[in-house]
């Protein structure tokens, strides 16, 4: 492995994230405890008991007259208070003057989304608590690879034995990755070529799903569709760059069908490409929203039980289910995030090796006691 | 009743169904993974990894039926 592939596919990833991440921005409209406003994105970072950090808003405008225009604010704050830019309420129209410094007071002015006072915004480029996160961790990607990259380089852990526990740490998940995941799923003879980028992957979405889990100012980068979605763009590209004659020819013009079936199974293969990427995204994304979600949702049981039967209620139930089946679910989430991290590069193994796959003798008659056996079967199966 | 009461039954008819059909699916897988275990501890890792890879097939479906009901919602 390269790290000048690894650099690259890093700026890739992060100039895809960039472009694309904060045009799902949503929030919550008022500071009440909400499950999807809780899991969301947003322009601040939570220290919920210092405060607020408000993140760098950019947006690319065009104002009435037709013209663009780009305006870039260190806060939200900043931007509302420049007289340039105002807030919308629910129903997506413009707040009164007075409503709008009533919010100002009350300090409301994040869970309302920013607009221009004449014009309307093109695209909110704003850096978003997610993108926020995207970022360290791909600065922590970095950071890892390389110091790992440079120690392979001097020969440590190929010709001597990885040294200190954090070389061991790592030369653990990295033999994983290599031996569990590259090597059975594409092959040996060209797993080389995309190990570079699963490791990239794999730690990427591992780190992204575990910084998640940190108490209080954690945010999951990878529960956000667009980061996901990117990550998906990356080894559909791949996958396509990576197919052979034989994979073309297996969709296009699949070998020992008949004729009339042809029109039938040609458009199903070509939705196939497709939907495999889509489905690599939404998992990852769901598995990840959705425990957040399920938090939320358990510790909101005691707050329901307040409402309905009064305080005494309310505490036990908080006391004998929802903080021990949180503390169960958390667990539960640790657990996920190595798995769903495996799972993305399992995946995407499986994908770049069925497209990368040769075929040696052409007896398509769904017998292949080849290497890739396994592959196969895990093809069929999907 | 209303509109859009009707896209929140679909929403919660449609998590039933997917539930329901993803949890009998994993099940089923899990079953029959153990006890290939068990008759063949020998070639216990090859069968995890096989059944984990197939349980996120499973779920996947799960989890698409749960995206599209989450969009019945936010798009009633």
């Amino acid at each position: 492995m390269t790290l000048r592939s690894f650099t690259a596919t890093l700026l890739g990833l992060l100039l895809l994230i960039t472009f694309s991440g904060p045009a799902f921005a949503a929030d919550s409209d008022d500071g009440d405890p909400d499950a999807l406003g809780h899991s969301a994105d947003g322009n601040y970072w939570d220290w919920r008991p210092i405060g607020k950090l408000e993140l760098p808003r950019l947006f690319l405008t065009r104002s009435a007259d037709g013209a663009l225009g780009f305006d870039a604010f260190l806060t939200t704050k900043s931007a509302l208070n420049s007289g340039d830019y105002t807030v919308r309420d629910n129903t997506g129209e413009r707040v009164t003057e007075a409503r709008f410094a009533e919010i100002m007071e009350a300090g409301d002015h994040l869970y309302y989304p920013a607009t221009p006072r004449d014009g309307k915004i093109v695209v909110d480029l704003s850096i978003t608590r997610q993108l926020l996160f995207v970022f360290i961790v791909a600065l922590l990607v970095y950071l890892i690879i390389s110091n790992l990259a440079s120690r392979y380089a001097k020969g440590i852990g190929r010709d001597v034995a990885p040294k200190g526990v954090w070389h061991n740490m790592m030369e653990t998940l990295i033999v994983f990755v290599r031996d569990e995941i590259a090597r059975p799923a594409i092959g040996e003879a060209k797993y080389a070529k995309y190990l570079p980028y699963l490791l990239t992957v794999f730690i990427f979405i591992m780190l992204g799903n575990l910084l998640g889990l940190v108490p209080w100012i954690g945010v999951t980068a990878t529960s956000h569709i667009m980061v996901t979605g990117t990550l998906a763009v990356f080894t559909f590209v791949i996958t396509q760059f990576a197919g052979t004659k034989d994979y073309w020819a297996h969709i296009l013009n699949p070998p020992g069908v008949p004729g009339f079936v042809k029109p039938i199974l040609i458009p199903i293969e070509i939705i196939g490409l497709f939907t495999k990427p889509l489905s690599l995204a939404f998992r990852l994304f769901g598995n990840m929203a959705s425990g957040h979600l399920v938090i939320v949702s358990l510790i909101g049981i005691a707050f329901i039980l307040k409402a309905a039967f009064g305080a005494v209620v309310g505490s036990v139930s908080l006391i004998i289910v929802s903080i021990p089946l949180t503390v169960f679910i958390y667990v539960l989430k640790l657990a996920v995030s190595l798995i769903q991290a495996y799972i993305f590069t399992m995946l995407s193994a499986v994908f770049i090796g069925i497209a990368a796959e040769e075929h040696h003798h052409h007896d398509h008659d769904g017998h292949h006691d080849e290497l890739h056996a396994p592959t196969e079967q895990l093809a069929a199966a999907a | 009743m209303e509109p859009s009461g009707f896209a929140y039954l679909a929403a919660g008819l449609g998590l039933l169904g997917a539930t329901l059909g993803a949890g009998l699916g994993i099940g089923r897988l899990t079953a029959s993974a153990v006890e290939a275990i068990a008759r063949q501890p020998e070639a216990a890792n090859d069968i995890r990894g096989a059944a984990i890879l197939l349980a996120a097939f499973i779920e996947g479906v799960a989890i698409i039926a749960e995206v599209f009901a989450l969009l019945f919602i936010l798009l009633k």
